[in-house]
């Protein structure tokens, strides 16, 4: 009895403690929150400091609450900084909360909604619209590459339209390690379709806690994009953005001029044992540059136009824009039209419905393969034979003439719609709580057609019936969510949750065919009916796959300053067969912000800091549909009879695994956020630990079993450490802006074990046999390069027989080291000669404003990997040679590195010969800004305009010899082989951006 | 409250959709092997599919005329001096373990083995079907799997036996010795040589008949020298009665000579309009330049053309030279500057078809009954029945000479020489048909005359090739390389 009143006294007493003192003497008051550019903040929070009364804002920005005089209201809004006002005596009060990214505490977009940043436990870095607008391409992936700490962009290649190798904290997998894209709620693979200009804002999300929340998609890191929305009761804004610029080869790779190569192929001729090529070498002079017949200088520009704005109800984005890149390869070009159209309305207080919408319609013209002719092609023959006909080029070695090609392949076309988007609806109810359903798809069809005339320029160039090809592909893919979440703020503690449950199909399907023999040569006739019947192949095939997901978040942030979030989410994949079907992904993390501290609170050095730490698990699904289920292939077609009568035949041609499980990944962050004096300089450090379990491999097997395909297995553990870093100090004096930031990233891969009875995995086909030229085993990096160190080139007969060879060597050959010192030279000698794993990533930028003129220079790289020159391994003839060739050994002491000429044989084995540093700083952008004044704008009716002159890629410092150190690859077995890409242009642009 | 209602069932009905069928998600259009092998048709498609590969690059075309022809003193490379440096590499004997031609076809008889494997596995299992076509099938796949172990094992000598469909995970394979691979050889012909036809209807022809497995029976004994049973099963194909020699011997190789009475076994092609049932034998081989049939590959070598004798018909019939007609008198060859000396080989050799040149209608002649004759020849010649070896011998030779006033019958009954003179007579009968370097191997004089050729062969070495370096890479260490290499 005694106990029970004390618990009572006490309870009394505790909730006491948070009671209002002056119960008894409240009064109404009034008053409208509003933001500093005159928007009524709907739903913001106002509250009585130490109690739970409160209300939240009307439609119109008005509240009204009772309160004492000693109240303090305490007015917060997501996005804006939280005001504490004393109620007094006054009764009506107009508040006006000013933004919070005016303190640095932006917005961030994270999963599945936004949080004040310094309440993020995540690793989550943000890049703004303009930094991405600033780059002059017509592609997002690009446009990253150096800006984030931690993210890897590597462009495919310079092909027109084309996307970028994305990856977030290295390698995690030996399967597709590229990230997810959400864009607006839309959960995607591949966001070409975007136009950087519609761009808001740009979320890379790399630690667990930031991306678990996207389960069995998240292990590769997530990008979340937000296309630019209007405002409600915004004034219409139109802007124009316009740039125009012309691309280049930023430089040529040095190959042998024709009397050079004349002199290189007599001596290859008599090397191998044959006689001379040609009688006089010396009497050709440069002979054709084939670089120079297929590089071009070619434009790219951009046009967009788009209005926002909004009224009490509705806001809008609309925008529209046209790009146009003619690739520097001839015979290349994209354009792409794009529409947007933003809209969101809302109906009565507490229901909001709203679309994303975007369209595409974007065509390609794709060049022919040349790149590989132009560096091989013989020099020593014109471009046009004496009677102006296309010369045959294949004399010397089996490479096609370039101009024929680019002659009679110029119709390689690809077309493609898309209709994509999202459309939601949000209801809040009972004051904390919002329910929201988005529904989102992305609709695409392309068509591809190629047609290629009857030509003969020499027997391995040409192409005896006309043919055209067709191929429509029709993409469905639907996403369905439902979540509610919850928010409120109660005194010192912040409270966020989320749970969802969401669907999404992906269906393909292809159809196509071709035919022969067609009526006519010209565009009208690039039908199939134009083609002879009976000469029809025909195709159709479709794939699906879909996914189911439960996902739950709690965040909460107690005093503002130590925060925690929790995730969990459950997916079930059609991908994995029904033994694996589902995963399990939780995350925790946990935040500090020190400088909220009272022990803090006396001191001005630091404006934010920040300790937070994560610890999850994602998966990867990234594998092909039907992984798991053995396809049996038909129409392999028999001939039987005296009438040859064809056949049907089916078999298994490719292997699958039937319990293929998903790949697990977990992931450690630790990271600390400092911003000093007035976040006039800031930075933020994070140290990963990835670790990945069960890997999905494409495991090269012995051709002895007999399929035709490298099966996927969950093969290893991989391990990646490193550190991110991102700086930045910027500061004023006078009228005179200045920021200089950077960031560095750092990567450790490290293959822990591969799976049950595998000690190694080769990769990497390289030269004319098909070598393996990479070898993953425990201890070493993902995929790093296996072939033969050098010691030298050996000089004479003696020298052979005195040191470990191979048998096959004379003098002039590569001299190997012999690793196992087992006294010869055998496939055991080879070991590991370089990693294509850069050790070091960073980027860093300036910016300098005065007075309307702006600067602004970023320069990125990478240092610590190597490459792979795999153009040279491959000669199928006497093709050119790069002028490396003129260093060969051709007597006693004439070269100790560059071996004799020959076409194949001991020099090309894989070795050291073929590595090449892959370090490089590049000189990334450079932008000269010119602001035109108001005073100026205003008069030709003008809200703003800025003029620039930008460059792009201007200069690659690097001792790779080939076109580009950006040598990408889909399989992370067999990255960083060169064997010829698209070069990425260096671009000199003009532009314009205008808003009124 | 409506509100909360649709929100409740939107829940509901997305929960409700999670059940399995909606991950459930199969392969479209598509068989799986779920719904394999359940029909008498699949396991005639699964046959087929193996007939299928006989067509292919990988194992009767390029890389193979390289590891037969041009290894050989019969053929050299051929086309531009510089175009496929594999193929040279295998001419002048200076390839090794990276070699494309070695990953090509090792790879490609394995993939074929493979599909016939599959067949032989499931075709028992195929649920109410013909007995005797399921016995007839099986046998189809074992001769088939015997013919690529039996040129694995003459190209690599010990090499993994695989015998039924691995999966991934088995990837380390021992290889195994001559003689285990020999008898599972033996035993598949064997098999195969009980149960199949001796001939097929008309629409079947090109399927292994038992006359077949029987002539491989007799060529596999001569190539371990067990010349009695060779002797054996070449009579027993003789006196079936079954075969004849075709009356025109460079008719024989046109499109008229295709299943002739005197084939045992060839390669069935025909070029479709829409390709697909074609193989590109005929093209690699065919004139390069104008007209303008083909790559010009594996060239007749001088050595070739000596070997004939003044006056032989089959060295017409087997060598096609500059400004000569072509078989079919429609253009003839004229000279490519860019050639030195050129030749083609004519028994590969198509006239206009549809498609283009890649589509090559040609049936690729495996076994020739002359062949057989041969064979008997040389077994009974070694076990004494001189006699007996000169008849079959002189049948060819009669065949051979036509109506013209040469080749005389051979009547030496010296053994050693008539031995000689039997090998001198396959060589040219038989000539650019992919053989020679088998003969060469199995008369132990491979050596001998590739270094009278002038070639960089090394005894003890390049009897064998190379196993490719990617097969020991992917093996774990556990396929180990031949000898020298």
């Amino acid at each position: 009895m005694r106990n029970k009143a004390i618990i009572l006294l006490m309870g009394w007493l505790f909730i006491g403690a948070f009671l209002p003192n002056n119960l008894y003497t409240q009064s109404t008051i009034q008053g409208t929150v509003f933001s500093s550019d005159g928007e009524p903040l709907i739903g913001a929070n106002v509250l009585l400091k130490n109690s739970d009364s409160g209300t939240s804002v009307e439609i119109d920005g008005s509240f009204s609450i009772n309160a004492s005089a000693s109240d303090t209201l305490v007015v917060s809004f997501v996005g804006f900084q939280t005001q504490e006002i004393p109620v007094g005596n006054q009764t009506t009060f107009q508040i006006i909360l000013l933004d919070d990214s005016e303190i640095l505490d932006e917005i961030v977009v994270v999963g599945y909604g936004i949080q004040r940043k310094s309440d993020l436990t995540g690793s989550i870095a943000s890049i703004k619209a303009e930094e991405i607008s600033a780059i002059s391409t017509g592609n997002v992936e690009q446009a990253l590459q150096g800006k984030v700490a931690g993210v890897q962009v590597t462009p495919i290649s310079g092909r027109p339209g084309e996307g970028a190798v994305v990856r977030i904290r290295g390698v995690g997998t030996l399967n597709d390690a590229s990230p997810l894209y959400v864009v607006d709620g839309m959960l995607l693979d591949d966001i070409s379709f975007l136009n950087v200009n519609d761009i808001e804002s740009l979320e890379v999300l790399k630690d667990a806690s930031a991306t678990a929340i996207y389960g069995s998609r998240g292990a590769n890191g997530v990008i979340i994009i937000s296309t630019k929305k209007g405002e409600y009761g915004a004034e219409t804004t139109f802007s124009v953005n316009v740039f125009y610029g012309t691309q280049s080869l930023e430089k040529k790779i040095k190959i042998a001029n024709a009397r050079e190569y004349a002199l290189l192929a007599n001596e290859l001729s008599v090397n191998e044992g044959r006689s001379p090529l040609f009688d006089n070498p010396e009497s050709f002079g440069e002979g054709t540059d084939w670089q120079n017949v297929i590089f071009q200088d070619a434009p790219m520009y951009s046009i967009q136009l788009s209005a926002n704005g909004g009224s009490e109800r509705s806001t809008f984005n609309i925008s529209g824009n046209y790009f146009r890149q003619q690739g520097i390869i001839r015979n290349s070009d994209f354009e792409r039209f794009t529409m947007r159209l933003n809209n969101t309305y809302k109906l009565g207080r507490n229901i909001t419905f709203g679309h994303n919408l975007s369209f595409i319609f974007s065509k390609n013209q794709f060049e022919p393969g040349v790149l590989g002719s132009a560096y091989s092609a013989d020099p020593t023959i014109p471009v046009l034979d004496s009677t102006g006909f296309f010369s045959n080029t294949t004399i010397n070695a089996p490479v096609g003439n370039p101009e024929a090609e680019f002659f009679y392949k110029d119709d390689n076309t690809g077309t493609g719609y898309q209709l994509i988007g999202s459309a939601f609806g949000e209801y809040n109810f009972l004051k904390d709580f919002t329910y929201k359903m988005n529904f989102g798809a992305d609709l695409k069809f392309d068509q591809s057609k190629n047609f290629v005339p009857v030509f003969l320029v020499s027997p391995i160039q040409q192409n005896q019936q006309s043919v055209i090809s067709v191929a429509d592909g029709r993409r469905i893919n639907w996403l369905w969510e439902n979540t509610i979440s919850y928010f409120k703020e109660i005194g010192v503690h912040r409270i966020g949750a989320l749970a969802g449950v969401t669907a999404q199909e992906f269906i393909f399907e292809n159809l196509g065919g071709s035919r022969r023999n067609l009526i006519g040569d010209t565009e009208e006739f690039f039908y199939l009916q134009a083609g002879e019947t009976g000469t029809e192949t025909n195709f159709n095939s479709a794939s699906e796959w879909s996914m189911y997901s439960y996902l739950f978040r709690v965040n909460y942030t107690l005093m503002d300053r130590y925060l925690f979030t929790g995730s969990f989410r459950r997916d079930g994949s059609s991908r994995f067969g029904s033994e694996n079907r589902f995963g399990y992904f939780p995350s925790l993390a946990l935040g500090w912000n020190l400088v909220n501290e009272s022990f803090f609170t006396n001191q001005d050095i630091f404006s934010r800091l920040k300790l937070r730490a994560s610890w999850g698990k994602i998966g990867n699904d990234k594998i092909g549909e039907y992984e798991g289920k053995p396809t049996v292939t038909s129409n392999l077609l028999a001939v039987f009879g005296t009438s040859e009568d064809i056949q049907n035949g089916a078999s298994i041609v490719n292997l699958a695994n039937p319990f293929i499980r998903w790949e697990e990944t977990t992931q450690s962050n630790v990271g600390f956020e400092f911003g000093i004096l007035d976040n006039r300089f800031t930075g933020e450090v994070d140290y990963y630990n990835r670790t990945t379990n069960d890997i999905l491999v494409a495991v090269p097997i012995p051709k002895f079993i007999g399929a035709d395909n490298d099966p996927v297995i969950n093969a290893a553990r991989v391990r990646n450490t490193g550190i991110d870093l991102k700086l930045d100090y910027r500061d004023s004096f006078n009228k005179f802006n200045y920021e200089i930031g950077g960031i560095l990233s750092t990567v450790k891969n490290e293959v822990l074990e591969l799976g049950e009875g595998k000690e190694e995995i080769f990769g990497g086909g390289l030269g004319v046999g098909g070598m393996l030229g990479t070898r993953t085993v425990p201890g070493m990096p993902i995929g790093a390069y296996y072939g033969f160190q050098i010691a030298g080139v050996f000089q004479t007969e003696e020298e052979i027989a005195s040191s470990p060879n191979r048998g096959v060597e004379v003098p002039g050959d590569l001299q190997f080291i012999d690793v196992n010192q087992d006294g010869l030279i055998d496939s055991k000698d080879r070991t590991f000669i370089g990693s294509p794993i850069p050790d070091l990533m960073y980027g860093f930028n300036l910016a300098l404003d005065y007075q309307g003129i702006s600067l602004n220079v970023d320069f990125q790289g990478q240092a610590g990997n190597e490459l792979v020159n795999a153009k040279k391994m491959a000669r199928f003839g006497t093709s050119n040679f790069e002028t490396t060739y003129l260093n060969r050994w051709n007597g006693v002491g004439t070269s100790n590195g560059e071996p004799r000429i020959t076409n194949g044989g001991h020099n090309y084995e894989f070795s050291e010969r073929f590595i090449e540093n892959g370090a490089y700083l590049r000189l990334r952008n450079v932008q000269l800004g010119y602001t035109i004044p108001t005073s100026l704008t205003d008069k030709i009716g003008f809200q703003s305009a800025q003029l620039y002159v930008r460059g792009t890629n201007l200069k690659t410092w690097t001792d790779f010899t080939g076109y580009t150190p950006d040598i990408s690859s889909n399989s992370v077995i067999a990255v960083g082989i060169d064997r010829g890409v698209y070069p990425v242009a260096k671009t000199i642009s003009v532009g314009i951006n205008a808003t009124f | 409250m409506k509100m909360r209602i649709f929100i409740l069932t939107g829940l509901i009905v997305l929960s409700g959709a999670c059940n399995e069928e909606f991950l459930d998600k199969v392969p479209q259009g598509q068989l799986t092997t779920d719904n394999f092998f359940q029909t008498e048709e699949h396991a005639i498609w699964a046959t087929n599919a193996v007939y299928n590969l006989m067509r292919s690059f990988r194992v009767h075309v390029f890389a193979y005329l390289g590891m037969t022809d041009i290894v050989s003193d019969d053929a050299d490379k051929g086309s531009l001096v510089t175009d496929a440096n594999f193929l040279r590499e295998l001419d002048d004997f200076t390839y090794d373990a990276g070699n494309l031609s070695l990953n090509d076809t090792w790879a490609g008889y394995y993939r074929s083995i493979y599909r016939a494997n599959l067949a032989i596995l499931n075709i028992p299992e195929v649920p109410n079907m013909d007995e005797n076509l399921r016995a007839r099938l099986i046998g189809e796949n074992k001769f088939l799997r015997a013919y690529f172990y039996f040129k694995l094992v003459r190209w690599w000598g010990e090499i993994p036996l695989i015998l039924e469909p691995l999966s991934s995970d088995q990837f380390k394979q021992a290889r195994v010795s001559v003689e285990t691979v020999y008898n599972q050889i033996i035993q598949d012909f064997t098999d195969a040589k009980n149960v199949l036809p001796i001939k097929y209807p008309s629409a079947e022809v090109g399927r292994a008949t038992s006359g077949a497995a029987t002539a491989f029976l007799a060529k596999v004994y001569l190539t371990l020298g067990d010349f009695s049973k060779a002797e054996q099963f070449a009579l027993e194909v003789i006196q079936s009665g079954q075969y004849s020699l075709y009356p025109n011997f460079e008719k024989l190789f046109q499109v008229e000579g295709e299943n002739s009475s005197e084939s045992l076994f060839e390669v069935q092609a025909t070029a479709l309009e829409t390709g697909g049932a074609g193989s590109q034998y005929n093209q690699v081989q065919g004139v390069r330049g104008t007209p303008n049939l083909g790559w010009g590959f594996n060239r007749p070598s001088d050595d070739l053309v000596r070997a004939f004798d003044r006056g032989d018909p089959r060295r017409d019939a087997t060598i096609l030279l500059v400004n000569e007609p072509l078989p079919d008198g429609s253009d003839f060859v004229h000279d490519n500057v860019n050639i030195l000396n050129e030749r083609y080989n004519q028994k590969a050799w198509v006239p206009n078809h549809p498609g283009d040149i890649g589509n090559g209608p040609g049936n690729i002649r495996i076994f020739r009954y002359a062949d057989l004759l041969l064979i008997a020849a040389e077994a009974l010649n070694e076990n004494g029945k001189t006699d007996q070896s000169l008849t079959y011998l002189n049948q060819v030779r009669t065949r051979a000479r036509g109506t013209r006033n040469v080749l005389p019958d051979i009547t030496e009954t010296r053994k050693d020489v008539l031995r000689t003179l039997i090998w001198q007579e396959r060589r040219v009968e038989l000539a650019m048909e992919q053989h020679r370097w088998f003969d060469l191997l199995r008369q132990g004089r491979a050596a001998e005359v590739m270094i009278a050729h002038g070639k960089n062969f090394i005894p003890g070495k390049h009897e064998l090739f190379a196993v490719p370096q990617v097969e020991i890479d992917l093996s774990g260490g556990t396929i180990s390389q031949n000898p020298g290499h």
